[in-house]
Formats: C-alpha cells, sequence, structure tokens
C-alpha cells in the first residue's frame, strides 16, 4: 500500500483562449438583474441558497431549542408556557430534521457533486432550482406558523391519535404535515437529479470504482430518499392528512383503522432519515481526513461497502423505535440484533479514519478538528444507541431524557461537526477566501464543550426518570442543577456558532485569497479557480486514479469537441464513465418557480381544504407545461446541433 | 442499441458523439426512472395499509359491502394491456426519428389514456363504498385515487406531447423524449394490472 501520494498538480493539459471562456461565461452564466437571479439553474447559485436557507432554518430553530433551555433552566419556571412549549419542541425538531440535517446535505451535495465528477452542471437543473424553491416555501410556511400561533404542537412524530382529528382540532397538526411533504417533494427532486448526475456526468476515466467517497456517500443518500422519503410524504399528506381532511379510516381504530400503522409508515422513513443525513457527512469526513493526512483513505472498497451496506440496512431497523407498543418477542429480538449490526460498517468507517489518520501526515487544521470532535461525540452516541437497541434497557430509557441526550450525540456529532468541518473546508471554494483559523478553533471548542455540557447530563436526567417533552419538572425531583448545568451548555453551543457567523463575515472581508487549491486537495473541485466559473471547468478533466489531482500524470487524453456557444455537457456511460454523446442542458427559466408556486399553493391550500389538490394541481401542471414547451431558441441550438452532425 | 464511443489515445474528440440517444444511455431516461421508482414506491405505500388493516376485519370487505365487481377492472386491465401494442409501435418509431409515425402512435395512446381515466370512475363505483365508510373503502378508494393521479398527469404529459409533435418542428430530442413516454406507460398500466388483481381476486380468495 503507498503512503503519502501528495504530487504537484500539473497545469491543464490545454489552455483555453481568452475568446473561448467569454463564450463559456457567456453560454453558462445568468442574466443581470432580478429575473436572471429567480431564473437561475447554476448548480453552485442553487447550492448556495439551499445552503443559506438551511443554516438560517438552523439557527431559528436554535433559538428555538435556547427558549426551551432557558424555561427548564430551573424547576417551575413560567418563562415559557405549555402551550408554546409544544410548538416550540415539535418546530424545533422538525426544522432541524426537515430543514436544516437533509437539506443542508443536498446543498453540499449539489455544490460539490458536479465539480468533483468534472461536470459542467447538475443532469437536472430545472428540477433542482424547484426543489429548492419547494423547500423555501415548506420552511416559510412552517416558521410563519408559529409566528401566527398556529406552529404544530404534536412532536416532530406526529404520532396519532394524538395528531388525529380528534385530539388536535384546528390547523397545527395540518401544517407538520404540510410542511413535511414541502421538503419531501424537494429531497426527491434532489435524489432524481444526484442519481442521473452521479451516474450519467462523470469525467472520462473516473469509473466508479475512483469515485470520491463523498460521491458514493452521497449516491447512496439519494437512494435512501428515494425509498424512505415517499414513507413519510405519502403518510403525512394521504394518510393523516385525509383522516384529518376527509375523514378517511387510517387511524381510527372503530372503524377498522390502526394507531400502529402510523408508526411503522413514520419509523420506516424515520430510521433511514438518520442515515440519509449522516452518509453524507461520513463523506465529508473521508474528505477531510485524505486531504489533512495528505494520503488516500484507507480501505476506500470497505469504506464504500460500509456505505452501501448502512444504507440497506438503515431499513431493517425501523421496529427499534416502537419497543415500547409491545411487540411479539421474536420481533423485538430481530429489530435488536438488526440495530446492534449497523453499528458495524459504521465501526469499519471510524477504524478507515483512524488508520488513515495514524499513517499519514496529519495537519491539525480547523477541520481536521471538527473531524476529530465528531469522532468523539458520534461513538458517544453510537454507543448509546446500542444500549437503547436492548429491548430491556429501551423499555426503561424510553421517552426519557436519556433518548434525547443519545439522538443529539448522535446527530450533532454525526450532522453538525462534520458539516461545520466541511463548512470550513469548503468555504474557500465558495467564496475563494480563506476562513479564519483562530475564531475557526474558537468556535470548534465553544462547540465542542457546549454540546457536551448540555447534552451529557441529560444522560442522567433520563435515567433518573425525567420524561422528554415536558415543560417543567417540580423542585422536589433534584433535576435542577443538571439541567442548569444542560442550559449553561445551550448558551456555550450558541456562541460557537456567533463565532462563526463573525468568522464568515470576517474572512468575506478580509480573508486571504483562497487560490485553486489552498488545501493540496486530491479531488476535482480544486483545479477550478475559486469559487469557480458558471461553467465550471474550461477544459473537461480526465480522471487517472482515485485521487484525480494527486494521480495526474500529465499524459493523460484532453477532452475535445464541446461546444462553448451551447450548454452541451458531456455524458458517459454508467459504470466506466467513457464517453457516450452530448446533451444539450435546458437554458434558465422562470418556470421551475413557478411550479414551486403552484406546487406551494396546493400543499398550503391542503392546511384547509382538500381542493387544494384540484386548484394547487392545476397551477403546477400550467407551469410544468410551461416548462416543458420547447422555447425557439432551444429548439434552434437542437436542429443546428442535428444539422451540423447530418 | 450499441454504445456509441468516440476515443482516440491524444484526444478524446466528443465532436463526432451523438446528440441524442435513446433509453438508458440517454439522460432523460434515467429522470423518469427515477419518478417511476418514486411513484411505484408510494403506490407500494398506499397497498401497505390494505394488507395491514385487512387483520382487523374477520371479513374483507368487511359485513355490508360487497365485494368489487370485477367487469369494470377487467375491461380496464385488458385495454392497459392492449395499449402495450401502440406504445410498443410509438418507441420504435421514435427510435427511428420517423416524427409523422411518432406523432400518430401518441393520438393513439392519448385515446386510450382519456379511456383509461373514464373507466377509473367505474372502477370507483364498482367498489361499492365509500372512502369514509371504514378502513377497507378508505385503503381501496386511495388506491385508486393514487393511481388515478398519475393517469392525469399522464393524460397532460400525452397530450402536451401530441400538441408540441403537431405544432413544432420535431427534432431528434422530440423523439427521444416521446420513447421515454412509451417507457412510463408500462410503468403506468403494469402497476394497476398488479393492483387492481390484489383488489378485486382477494376479496375472492
Amino acid at each position: 500500500m503507498t503512503d503519502t501520494v501528495a504530487t504537484p498538480i500539473e497545469p491543464p493539459a490545454r489552455v483555453p483562449t481568452d475568446a473561448e471562456l467569454r463564450e463559456l461565461e457567456r453560454t453558462w452564466g445568468d442574466r443581470p438583474g432580478l429575473r436572471g437571479w429567480l431564473a437561475t439553474t447554476d448548480h453552485k447559485r442553487v447550492a448556495a441558497r439551499y445552503l443559506v436557507t438551511a443554516f438560517v432554518f438552523f439557527l431559528l430553530a436554535g433559538f428555538a431549542s435556547v427558549l426551551m433551555r432557558l424555561q427548564l433552566a430551573r424547576p417551575e419556571q413560567t418563562f415559557v408556557g405549555p402551550d408554546l412549549y409544544n410548538q416550540l419542541f415539535t418546530v424545533h425538531g422538525t426544522a432541524m430534521l426537515f430543514l436544516f440535517a437533509a437539506p443542508v446535505m443536498f446543498a453540499m451535495g449539489t455544490y460539490l457533486v458536479p465539480l468533483m465528477i468534472g461536470a459542467r452542471c447538475v443532469a437536472y437543473p430545472r428540477l433542482n432550482a424547484y426543489g429548492y424553491y419547494v423547500y423555501l416555501l415548506g420552511g416559510v410556511v412552517l416558521w410563519g406558523a408559529l409566528l401566527a400561533n398556529t406552529g404544530p404542537d404534536v412532536g416532530w412524530t406526529a404520532y396519532v391519535p394524538l395528531a388525529g382529528p380528534d385530539y388536535s382540532p384546528g390547523h397545527r397538526a395540518d401544517v407538520w404535515q404540510v410542511v413535511v411533504t414541502y421538503t419531501e417533494v424537494a429531497s426527491l427532486a434532489g435524489a432524481v437529479v444526484l442519481i442521473a448526475t452521479i451516474f450519467k456526468l462523470r469525467a472520462p476515466g473516473m469509473t466508479l470504482n475512483r469515485m470520491p467517497l463523498f460521491v458514493w456517500t452521497m449516491l447512496v443518500m439519494a437512494f435512501i430518499v428515494i425509498f424512505a422519503m415517499p414513507w413519510v410524504a405519502t403518510g403525512s399528506t394521504i394518510f393523516l392528512g385525509m383522516d384529518r381532511l376527509v375523514a378517511t379510516q387510517y387511524f381510527n381504530p372503530a372503524e377498522g383503522g390502526d394507531v400502529l400503522l402510523w408508526q411503522h409508515v413514520f419509523w420506516f422513513f424515520g430510521h433511514p432519515e438518520v442515515y440519509l443525513i449522516l452518509l453524507p457527512a461520513l463523506g465529508m469526513v473521508s474528505s477531510i481526513v485524505t486531504t489533512f493526512t495528505r494520503r488516500p483513505v484507507f480501505g476506500y472498497p470497505a469504506m464504500v461497502l460500509a456505505a452501501v451496506a448502512t444504507g440497506i440496512l438503515s431499513f431493517g431497523l425501523w421496529v427499534h423505535h416502537m419497543f415500547a407498543v409491545g411487540l411479539p418477542q421474536l420481533a423485538a429480538s430481530f429489530f435488536t440484533a438488526a440495530s446492534t449490526m449497523i453499528a458495524v460498517p459504521t465501526g469499519i468507517q471510524i477504524f478507515c479514519w483512524i488508520a488513515t489518520i495514524a499513517s499519514g501526515r496529519p495537519r491539525l487544521r480547523v477541520p481536521l478538528g471538527f473531524v476529530l470532535g465528531f469522532v468523539f461525540i458520534f461513538v458517544l452516541g453510537g454507543l448509546t444507541g446500542v444500549m437503547v437497541a436492548s429491548v430491556p434497557f429501551d423499555l426503561q430509557a424510553h421517552d426519557t431524557y436519556f433518548v434525547v441526550a443519545h439522538f443529539h450525540y448522535t446527530i450533532l456529532g454525526g450532522v453538525a461537526f462534520p458539516v461545520f468541518a466541511a463548512l470550513h473546508y469548503w468555504f474557500p471554494k465558495l467564496t475563494g477566501r480563506m476562513p479564519n483559523e483562530r475564531l475557526g478553533w474558537w468556535t470548534f471548542w465553544l462547540l465542542f464543550i457546549g454540546v457536551n455540557a448540555a447534552f451529557f447530563p441529560m444522560h442522567f436526567l433520563g435515567l433518573e426518570g425525567m420524561p422528554r417533552r415536558v415543560y417543567t419538572y417540580l423542585a422536589a425531583t433534584g433535576w435542577g442543577d443538571l439541567n442548569l448545568l444542560a442550559t449553561v451548555g445551550a448558551f456555550v453551543m450558541t456562541a460557537g456558532v456567533l463565532v462563526f457567523l463573525v468568522n464568515v463575515a470576517w474572512s468575506l472581508r478580509a480573508g486571504a485569497p483562497a487560490g485553486e487549491n489552498p488545501w493540496d486537495a486530491d479531488t476535482l473541485e480544486w483545479s477550478t479557480s475559486s469559487p469557480p466559473p458558471p461553467y465550471n471547468f474550461a477544459v473537461l478533466p480526465v480522471v487517472e486514479g482515485r485521487s484525480a489531482l494527486w494521480d495526474r500524470s500529465g499524459r493523460a487524453p484532453i477532452v475535445t469537441g464541446l461546444r462553448s456557444d451551447m450548454r452541451e455537457q458531456l455524458v458517459t456511460t454508467a459504470l466506466d464513465a467513457r464517453p457516450s454523446y452530448r446533451h444539450l442542458m435546458p437554458n434558465p427559466s422562470l418556470w421551475p418557480l413557478a411550479a414551486a408556486a403552484g406546487t406551494g399553493l396546493l400543499l398550503f391550500l391542503l392546511i384547509f381544504t382538500p381542493w387544494g389538490i384540484v386548484i394547487g394541481g392545476i397551477a403546477t401542471g400550467l407551469a410544468i407545461l410551461g416548462w416543458a414547451w420547447p422555447t425557439r431558441r432551444h429548439e434552434a441550438e437542437e436542429l443546428r446541433r442535428e444539422r451540423e452532425a447530418a | 442499441m450499441s454504445e456509441p464511443r468516440a476515443e482516440s489515445p491524444v484526444t478524446i474528440d466528443v465532436s463526432r458523439l451523438p446528440a441524442t440517444v435513446f433509453g438508458r444511455w440517454d439522460l432523460g431516461w434515467w429522470g423518469t426512472m427515477g419518478f417511476v421508482v418514486i411513484e411505484g414506491v408510494t403506490l407500494f405505500i398506499c397497498l401497505v395499509p390494505y394488507l395491514y388493516l385487512r387483520r382487523n376485519f374477520d371479513q374483507w370487505p368487511p359485513p355490508g359491502t360487497p365485494r368489487p365487481d370485477s367487469a369494470p377492472f377487467a375491461a380496464q386491465v385488458g385495454l392497459m394491456l392492449l395499449s402495450w401494442v401502440p406504445a410498443r409501435c410509438l418507441d420504435r418509431a421514435a427510435r427511428r426519428f420517423d416524427g409523422p409515425t411518432v406523432r400518430r402512435w401518441l393520438v393513439v395512446l392519448a385515446v386510450f389514456v382519456i379511456a383509461f381515466a373514464v373507466l377509473r370512475a367505474f372502477e370507483l363505483q364498482a367498489l361499492h363504498t365509500r372512502w369514509n365508510a371504514d378502513a377497507y373503502g378508505t385503503t381501496t378508494w386511495i388506491i385508486l385515487l393514487m393511481h388515478a393521479s398519475l393517469i392525469v398527469v399522464e393524460v397532460g404529459e400525452v397530450l402536451t406531447m401530441v400538441a408540441i409533435f403537431y405544432g413544432h418542428r420535431v427534432t431528434e430530442r422530440h423523439c427521444s423524449d416521446a420513447s421515454d413516454v412509451a417507457a412510463y406507460w408500462y410503468f403506468l398500466t403494469g402497476s394497476w394490472i398488479v393492483l387492481a388483481a390484489i383488489l378485486v381476486l382477494w376479496p375472492r380468495l
């Protein structure tokens, strides 16, 4: 096995002329002004919006959690009443899972995947833009509802019968079920875009077994989305929504319905959801470990197989969320075994990273610091996960603060830390500026200390019997001091996030210019300018090894013949990435925005009336008609290509 | 179809590569298949409560609800099977870039898909229950309506294609899109054949 393989990056084999670059800029750039801004289908601009929007929702959801921690800091406080508290914890969980964790992964994937695989754009740029707008509308509906005192108050899992028509009159539960569907529609669109992009737009030479691990994890994530997310979208908007709107009987035991059906449907989505947000984070970790140890990640095939195995196994665990409902013993044993088994591929990945770090030349920069923090926190979350996978223990800890501690360790460790690592790592590529290292370390330590101070005490609170989702507790319980410590931890975390925002603002203005590849990394996104031009690559790269930049020999063939006066994209074969044909990509358009507005109208009206399907369906259908209708420009381009080919 | 290639030892000149391909070589086909999988999963999810809630009843359909009439379902299935012939002809004509023939077969498919929508109303009647009657009524109605939503979307798609093929100069790209319509058609009809068999036969077992 080779040790360190970093080699100087070869200059591009063919330098395009200024005229060619100007033409590429004209062809792939957006029109100026508001219209161009709204109509853009540039995957980088759409992804940047996704990222900023997800981060704003993250800050709002974090603010909701600070309010809850203030309320729980001491016993019997009245800072937040029970009604608002119910809305806060529901909106916090819903926003963090549906509006931040999954979307932030899509944001990073949409930005980075085309650059990492050497493509000029994503496979379906308009669908990508549509997904973003639908997602944005979903977030606006959720936070708008909270401001209007109609925020959902049934928990992020919306169990029936609580969320059903009998126990949740009004529209709060309806808001939850449509917001979930907004985000799922967006995610499903994103997943289709990513799968086609990864399979069909890879640069020549990037066979599947040379694909960066981040791209592999995004691919597995996209497949999980396609098989998992329809469950919650259908379960919420059709099963729950129709029970509430038109008196269908899915969950009404009096007419043969069953409340446990909801739990099965929800968790068949809900458990894969954990892994679909975790896997891209693991891909980010692999990229960062590779770069900062200056060697390819140890055990590439094992890492790929572990990611795929995690994706498959994630569909076999959902019932471990339902141990307390009373299951046949055989089923409980099966799901205990399955839940324990998924620790194996995750363990393989962690051992591979440790081996990579141990056998490389680690440079302890901020992104690697966050990765080390991730390993520590995520392993603790994983270990308590093995504990609650055991039925006897779970029955004791179920619905207590132990579970709150467990999943916050898992998600903060497994998602937030890698995302902060990624934001520091790819900041130079996104902005062209280096982030401030000192402020980065302040962010790291404040978050690391804050997470442990906030959530470690919750293990003990749970073991002492404090139930989750209570707005207060009696002084006699003796839970006050640990709760106070948790609240202090929440404030330390908040300080960490604020320092990060200061770092972003400062670095955007005064950060050192980054250049193409400031970290001397090995993946293709670092071979183009920072930030990348609208066309991503002036000369399409050809890949010779797993570490695309480190393995460059300078003798690779070059790609010629792709038009620069039209949005032509080279499409390659799915497995071996051999050139297949030239696809003409669509031009920017306002129709995806119009279609998203139609879908948004459909779902918004569904809060109040089933006629939303008809009204919103017609609006969406008309917009899609406009979307699909051939424009004169596109048709002329197609005909020109055909004539010239003939 | 054989795989198109263009390679040379020093440069990869892609200008000679085709501008239009079909089936799994085509980028659009992957999007169509993505939505086929999502919609297939969604139909399966709608079927799950039908199977899961069955255990809450001694009889299926519940007492007082007659079994669904098989005639409208059989007619629908028969029509769908028959429609595979024009779908296949459409695909073959599209792959030959034979615009006028594609146009004609698209009109035939438009007639078929409108007929599917009309027959769906008869299938709903043939259930002899309502969506809010009980879990049986709910699950059967939702399965029919969810699949009906796919039919409605397909009506829109096929009519749009007809309009494009009659109102514009037909490009090779349009032919590739028409071929994808045929690929989706097999899913639309094939999925209903499976669902109809379950809805009609299971109550008779």
